[in-house]
């Protein structure tokens, strides 16, 4: 496991990968274990009836249906806890890519050696790629689980869609924690913008619909590209896998451009 | 190129040898073989997680990534801070194989003493300007000796005014004292000798205090 950049990064990240994994894989099973309860209930789907628009499309993107497998998986797993884990993970592995390996002073030590800052980017963003790839394919497979366990029955190219869809939410905003660190070599900007700009972009994408000045700026959310077209009940969308996958190519762009031209801190 | 910095820094939780296997193999040109001879050269212990470990034996750590990969140039930020006397000498042994294979080693300390036993050539910084470059053996022959004499009877300054080079002349009754560059001796000896001498004396001084005699009041980062 230390025979690259990459791997050395995931040996890092081992533990945390493990934590994360579980968490949203026990997650997913928690909340498919309700679902028997839930979905023989109307007044659950009534209740989301009667709550104001605004928060309804807060936090359950409006439209959902606690009825179905589908939808019920959409409000309780995709719309919030989901994103915040994956969110979390990449923002975190962004954020220790460069500007951690700074902050500790090894930087230095590791860019004494014959490997170019690009390839170091890449290596590091390759690393968080496989992360996000391990935790949406369990959160993916817990949801299948769920199918014939608890009855959530979900198909299965949808569930997968939903987590391609989910996994570049993240990577948007782990590449843009990179891209911040890679720059600055600040720790708490690239922790810190990421997250206020991902407050900001899931509070765009729920109010747009309601606030008309917001409604220009919905679709330049992450969080829209990532739900807007219902992923678990639409299935993959290529536009939105292409906005998502554009940014991230930009924003390691940027990072690999910020992180050349810059003395690193020793 | 093996490179040290001034203040090194290592990943907590990897051991000596992990740091050898995972910078080794970004390097490409590292054997394990290497690694064992030199840690054992130091007498480090490569199996405990550098969190462990004493600020000397991070250091020695250090060192030993540095030139673990062994022909290139070595750069070395005070390379001995936090060393014993027992590694500092171990650690000159390797520089001087080092060197006498045909490698060379840019060495930055501010320790003159250190430098004076192996450095070939010295370079002074002074806030951040080169001000100097010399051979060792050329600022040896500036080196100054401090010359004391006591002659039998009272000499007047006068008498060694002339010879160029002296520093902080002086008399007082029967004795002077000063500094002289080595270069300066033959003349002075000779001054010395047209007076009936009672005693003698001339110890060379410290390289470090050639340095600041020379390159002035602060001026004492050498390279």
């Amino acid at each position: 496991m230390l025979r690259s950049v990459l791997l050395k990064t995931l040996r890092d990240q081992r533990r945390s990968l493990l934590a994360y994994a579980i968490s949203i894989g026990a997650l997913v099973m928690l909340y498919g274990s309700f679902w028997p309860s839930i979905k023989d209930q109307p007044s659950m789907s009534d209740f989301m009836n009667q709550m104001p628009e605004a928060m309804r499309s807060m936090f359950a993107m409006s439209g959902a249906d606690l009825s179905t497998p589908a939808g019920y998986a959409k409000v309780e797993l995709m719309s919030f806890i989901g994103p915040i884990l994956v969110i979390l993970y990449a923002v975190s592995a962004g954020n220790a890519a460069v500007a951690g390996e700074e902050d500790r002073h090894t930087m230095d030590l590791l860019l004494a050696n014959p490997i170019s800052r690009t390839r170091l980017v890449l290596d590091k963003l390759g690393a968080m790629i496989i992360g996000i790839l391990l935790i949406t394919a369990v959160a993916g497979a817990s949801l299948l689980l769920s199918g014939p366990v608890f009855g959530l029955s979900i198909a299965a190219g949808k569930a997968a869609a939903a987590m391609v869809h989910l996994g570049l939410l993240g990577l948007v905003f782990g590449a843009l924690a990179l891209a911040i660190g890679a720059t600055t070599g600040r720790t708490g900007a690239s922790r810190g913008v990421p997250a206020l700009v991902a407050v900001l972009a899931y509070m765009v994408n729920g109010l747009a619909s309601m606030v008309s000045w917001l409604e220009p700026l919905q679709k330049l959310s992450p969080f829209y590209q990532y739900g807007g077209h219902d992923r678990l009940r639409n299935g993959i969308s290529g536009p939105a896998v292409m906005v998502s996958v554009l940014t991230v190519a930009g924003l390691v762009l940027i990072a690999i451009w910020g992180f050349r031209r810059r003395d690193v801190l020793a | 190129m093996g490179y040290l910095s001034g203040e090194p820094a290592l990943y907590d939780r990897l051991t000596g040898r992990e740091h050898a296997q995972y910078l080794g193999f970004l390097r490409h040109n590292v054997t394990p073989k290497r690694v064992e001879e030199l840690s054992g050269r130091l007498t480090l212990d490569l199996d405990r997680p550098s969190r462990e470990l004493s600020k000397g034996n991070k250091q020695k750590l250090a060192l030993v990534l540095a030139m673990m990969s062994a022909p290139p140039p070595l750069v070395l930020d005070e390379p001995t801070g936090g060393l014993d006397p027992i590694a500092q000498q171990d650690f000159h042994d390797i520089l001087c194989e080092h060197t006498d294979a045909g490698g060379s080693v840019l060495l930055s300390s501010h320790v003159l003493s250190e430098v004076q036993r192996v450095a070939d050539r010295v370079g002074v910084l002074r806030s951040g300007r080169l001000v100097a470059v010399e051979r060792l053996d050329e600022l040896r022959s500036k080196s100054l000796h401090h010359v004391q004499a006591h002659f039998s009877e009272p000499v007047a300054l006068e008498a060694f005014s002339g010879v160029p080079g002296l520093v902080d002349l002086s008399i007082s009754d029967h004795t002077m004292t000063c500094s002289a560059p080595q270069s300066a001796l033959d003349l002075l000896l000779k001054r010395v000798s047209l007076h009936q001498v009672v005693d003698f004396e001339c110890v060379e001084a410290e390289l470090e205090e050639t340095f600041l005699t020379y390159y002035g009041e602060g001026g004492d980062h050498a390279a």
